[in-house]
C-alpha cells in the first residue's frame, strides 16, 4: 500500500480525500492556491504545498506544479478527485512518468471517454443502447426529413461541434423542420464556426440515472447500482439519491442498466472506481449518456446504501490489491439523500455568493453525513465552484431519508454568504418530490408552482423579538464602555 | 424573568421591518405584542435566554424556538430565516449616526409606508438633524432628518406617495 498520497483537488473532496487516507494509515499532502493558503483540507493533512496564485489555471490546473510538489513530498501516488485534472489523460500519464501511481482509471480509458462521439461508439460496440440519431451531419432537407422521420418526432436538432444548449433545437412535427434546421445551423454556425447539425431522437421527460462500477486491475469488476440525479438546475445536480424512485416501477432496470454499464467499462479495459450516465425516459428505456471516469461528486449515497467506502476502494485497486467483493455480495440497504449545499442564491437565479462565513453550525444525528470544506470564519473563494458541503443522509425508506434530511436542513445554520440550503427544505416537502416524480425538468417546474413559505406569525414574531433583543445587547455594550467583561455579563444578564 | 435592563421602560415600541413588511412590536423583560401590518396582533409571555454568542433560546407557553444572529439583519428560527430591521424610536440607529461623513448622501426611508409631509425644498440648506420628510407606517409617523448639514440636492418623494423600504427620499450635498 501507498506511503504519502498527495491529494491534488481542494474544498470538500480535498477533505474526504484527507479523511480516507488517514484511516488507512497513509499519510497526506494537499496543495493549495493563494485562496485556499487556511483551507480546512490544508489544515487537516499531515503536509500542505504551494502551487501557486488563486486562478485554476495557475494552480490547481498546473500539471507540473502538481507533479513537482507531490516530487518534493515524496508522494507515491496522486488521487486526482473530481473535476480539475480528474479526466485529463496527460495527467494521468504525467504521474506515471514521474514514476507515482495515479489513483483513477488508465490514461487511454480517461482518453477515449473524453471524447462524446469516440466513447459513443464504444457504448454501441459494447452492444449498449444510445439516444437513437445520426451521427454524420444533415446535409439536405430531404434527407433529414427521412431520418427524422425514421425516428419518430419529437427530435432534437444538434450542432456537431456544440456544446452548451448552442444550436440545439427541438422539433414536434415535419413542417418546422426546415426552418429549425436553417435557425440551428446559423446559431451553430456564429458559436462555433461550423455550421454542421445533426438528428437524435428526443427523449421525453428524461431522467438522468447512472451506475457506479468498480473494477480492479486483475479482471474483475462489479457495479454498485444507481444514483438518480434528475434534479440539476443549468446541467448541474443538486439532489442525487439512492436507489432511484424508478426502480420500484421498474425492479430489473438496476440490473438491466449494470449490465449495460459493465459491458461499456469492460469494453474501455476500466479499473478504478468510474460512473456511467443514462437517459432513463418514461418508459423505462434507458440510453448511454457520457462515462464520467473518475470519482463523483455524488458517491456518498451509494456509500451510505451499500456500505462500501469507494475512496478506500479506489486506493487499495490503485495499489495493485484485488477487489474482494463479488457481484452477488453488494446488498443496497434502505434509501440515501444527498444535498449538495451551494454559495449561491436560489433567489436570485442561483447567483454565486462568495465571502465570510460568519456563523456555522452543522447538522448531526444519526443517519447523517456531512462531507464539507468550510468552517466558521472561512472565506469562500470567488475563484472556483461554489460546492461548499454536501449533505447526505441515510433512512430505511425514501420516506424515512426525506424527514431526516429535512430534519438535518433545520439544524444547519449557515450566515455570512447566501445559500441554497432553505431551498432544499422546500423540495423536500414537494408533492411530487415525494411521489418520486422526477425528472430533468424537476427545477424548472417547481419554479413555476413553488409557492411563498407559510407564514408562521409567532415564530416571526419571535424573529422580532430576538432582533429588539440583540439591539438592547449592543447598546447596553456601547453604554458600558471599558467596563470589565464580568461587569458587562452582569449588566446584560439583566436584559434576560 | 429578571426586570427590564437599566433604563429601559415596560413595553417600549419598535419599528421592524420584517421580510418587507413594516410591524410594531412592543416589548418588555416578558411580555411582547408583536403587530403585523395587516395581520392579527401576537400578544404572548416569553422567556429569553442567552444561548452562546447571538443566539437565545426563547420559550413560548412551552414552546421552543432557537434563535440566531446571522448578521446583517437576518434572524434564523428554528432553520427559518426571517429578515429583521429594528428602529428603536429613542435610539441613534433609527437616524444612523452618519453626521461625520462627507459627499452627496442619501436619505433613505427603512420602512415602507406613506409620505405624510415633505418639509423641505432643492437647494435649502439644512442643518443637522433637521426635519426633511414624514413617513407614516401603521398610524405611526417617522420623521426623516438631514444626517448632516447641507443643501438640499433633490427630493424624490411627494406627500401622499407610497414608498418602500430603502427608497431614497432626499440627496443632501
Amino acid at each position: 500500500m501507498f506511503k504519502k498520497v498527495l491529494v491534488a483537488n481542494r474544498g470538500e473532496i480535498a477533505v474526504r480525500i484527507v479523511r480516507a487516507l488517514r484511516e488507512a494509515g497513509i499519510a497526506s499532502v494537499a496543495v493549495y492556491a493563494d485562496a485556499d493558503r487556511a483551507s480546512l483540507a490544508v489544515q487537516m493533512a499531515d503536509e500542505a504545498a504551494h502551487l501557486g496564485a488563486s486562478a485554476a489555471s495557475e494552480s490547481y490546473l498546473r500539471i507540473d506544479k502538481i507533479i513537482d510538489a507531490a516530487q518534493r513530498h515524496g508522494a507515491d501516488a496522486v488521487h486526482p478527485g473530481y473535476g480539475f485534472l480528474s479526466e485529463n489523460a496527460e495527467f494521468a500519464e504525467a504521474c506515471e512518468v514521474a514514476g507515482m501511481v495515479f489513483i483513477g482509471p488508465p490514461a487511454s480509458a480517461v482518453r477515449q471517454m473524453g471524447s462524446k462521439t469516440g466513447a459513443r461508439k464504444l457504448a454501441i460496440a459494447a452492444g449498449a443502447p444510445v439516444v437513437p440519431g445520426t451521427e454524420a451531419a444533415v446535409d439536405s432537407l430531404k434527407d433529414a426529413k427521412k431520418i427524422a422521420g425514421a425516428l419518430g418526432y419529437p427530435v432534437l436538432l444538434k450542432a456537431s461541434a456544440g456544446g452548451g444548449g448552442k444550436g440545439m433545437r427541438r422539433v414536434d412535427r415535419e413542417g418546422d423542420l426546415e426552418a429549425a434546421i436553417r435557425d440551428a445551423s446559423s446559431e451553430a454556425e456564429r458559436a462555433f464556426h461550423n455550421g454542421e447539425v445533426y438528428l437524435e431522437k428526443l427523449v421525453l421527460e428524461p431522467r438522468h440515472i447512472e451506475i457506479q462500477v468498480l473494477g480492479d486491475r486483475h479482471g474483475h469488476m462489479i457495479h454498485l447500482g444507481e444514483r438518480e440525479c434528475s434534479i440539476q438546475r443549468r446541467h448541474q445536480k443538486v439532489i442525487e439519491e439512492c436507489p432511484s424512485p424508478l426502480m420500484t416501477e421498474y425492479p430489473e432496470l438496476r440490473e438491466r442498466m449494470g449490465e449495460a454499464a459493465l459491458r461499456i467499462a469492460r469494453a474501455a479495459n476500466y479499473h478504478n472506481a468510474g460512473t456511467i450516465e443514462f437517459l432513463v425516459d418514461r418508459d423505462g428505456k434507458f440510453y448511454f449518456l457520457e462515462m464520467n471516469t473518475r470519482l463523483q461528486v455524488e458517491h456518498p449515497v451509494t456509500e451510505l446504501v451499500t456500505g462500501l467506502d469507494l475512496v478506500q476502494w479506489q486506493l487499495r485497486i490503485a495499489a495493485g490489491e484485488r477487489l474482494t467483493v463479488r457481484q452477488e455480495d453488494v446488498r443496497w440497504s434502505g434509501s440515501a439523500i444527498e444535498c449538495r449545499i451551494y454559495a449561491e442564491d436560489p433567489d436570485h437565479q442561483f447567483l454565486p455568493s462568495p465571502g465570510r462565513i460568519t456563523r456555522l453550525q452543522e447538522p448531526a444525528g444519526p443517519g447523517v453525513r456531512l462531507d464539507s470544506g468550510i468552517y466558521e470564519g472561512w472565506d469562500v473563494p470567488v475563484e472556483y465552484d461554489p460546492l461548499l458541503a454536501k449533505l447526505a443522509v441515510w433512512g430505511p425508506s425514501r420516506e424515512a431519508a426525506v424527514a431526516r434530511m429535512k430534519r438535518a436542513l433545520s439544524e444547519y445554520v449557515i450566515a455570512g454568504i447566501a445559500t441554497n440550503r432553505a431551498f432544499f427544505g422546500e423540495i423536500m416537502d414537494d408533492v411530487r418530490f415525494r411521489a418520486g416524480a422526477l425528472s430533468t425538468a424537476f427545477l424548472e417546474e417547481f419554479f413555476a408552482r413553488r409557492q411563498p413559505l407559510p407564514p408562521e406569525p409567532e415564530a416571526e414574531a419571535v424573529a422580532a423579538l430576538v432582533a429588539v433583543l440583540a439591539q438592547r445587547k449592543v447598546s447596553v455594550a456601547r453604554s458600558t464602555g471599558q467596563a470589565s467583561a464580568w461587569l458587562q455579563t452582569g449588566r446584560e444578564s439583566l436584559l434576560r | 424573568m429578571a426586570a427590564d435592563g437599566p433604563g429601559v421602560a415596560a413595553a417600549v415600541k419598535y419599528h421592524i421591518v420584517i421580510d418587507g413588511k413594516a410591524a410594531i412590536l412592543s416589548a418588555s423583560g416578558d411580555h411582547f405584542a408583536y403587530h403585523a401590518e395587516g395581520e392579527e396582533c401576537v400578544e404572548r409571555d416569553y422567556s429569553a435566554s442567552p444561548a452562546g454568542d447571538g443566539a437565545w433560546s426563547i420559550l413560548i407557553d412551552g414552546r421552543s424556538y432557537a434563535a440566531k444572529l446571522l448578521g446583517e439583519g437576518e434572524v434564523s428560527i428554528n432553520g427559518r430565516v426571517f429578515q429583521v430591521e429594528v428602529f428603536d424610536p429613542r435610539g441613534p440607529r433609527g437616524r444612523r449616526a452618519a453626521g461625520e461623513r462627507s459627499g452627496p448622501q442619501v436619505v433613505t426611508t427603512s420602512m415602507p409606508g406613506r409620505v405624510v409631509r415633505v418639509l423641505v425644498t432643492p437647494g435649502q440648506q439644512v442643518a443637522a438633524g433637521q426635519r426633511l420628510i414624514v413617513v407614516e407606517a401603521m398610524k405611526m409617523q417617522n420623521e426623516m432628518k438631514a444626517p448632516r448639514a447641507g443643501r438640499v440636492a433633490s427630493v424624490k418623494a411627494e406627500a401622499g406617495a407610497t414608498v418602500s423600504a430603502g427608497d431614497i427620499l432626499v440627496v443632501i450635498e
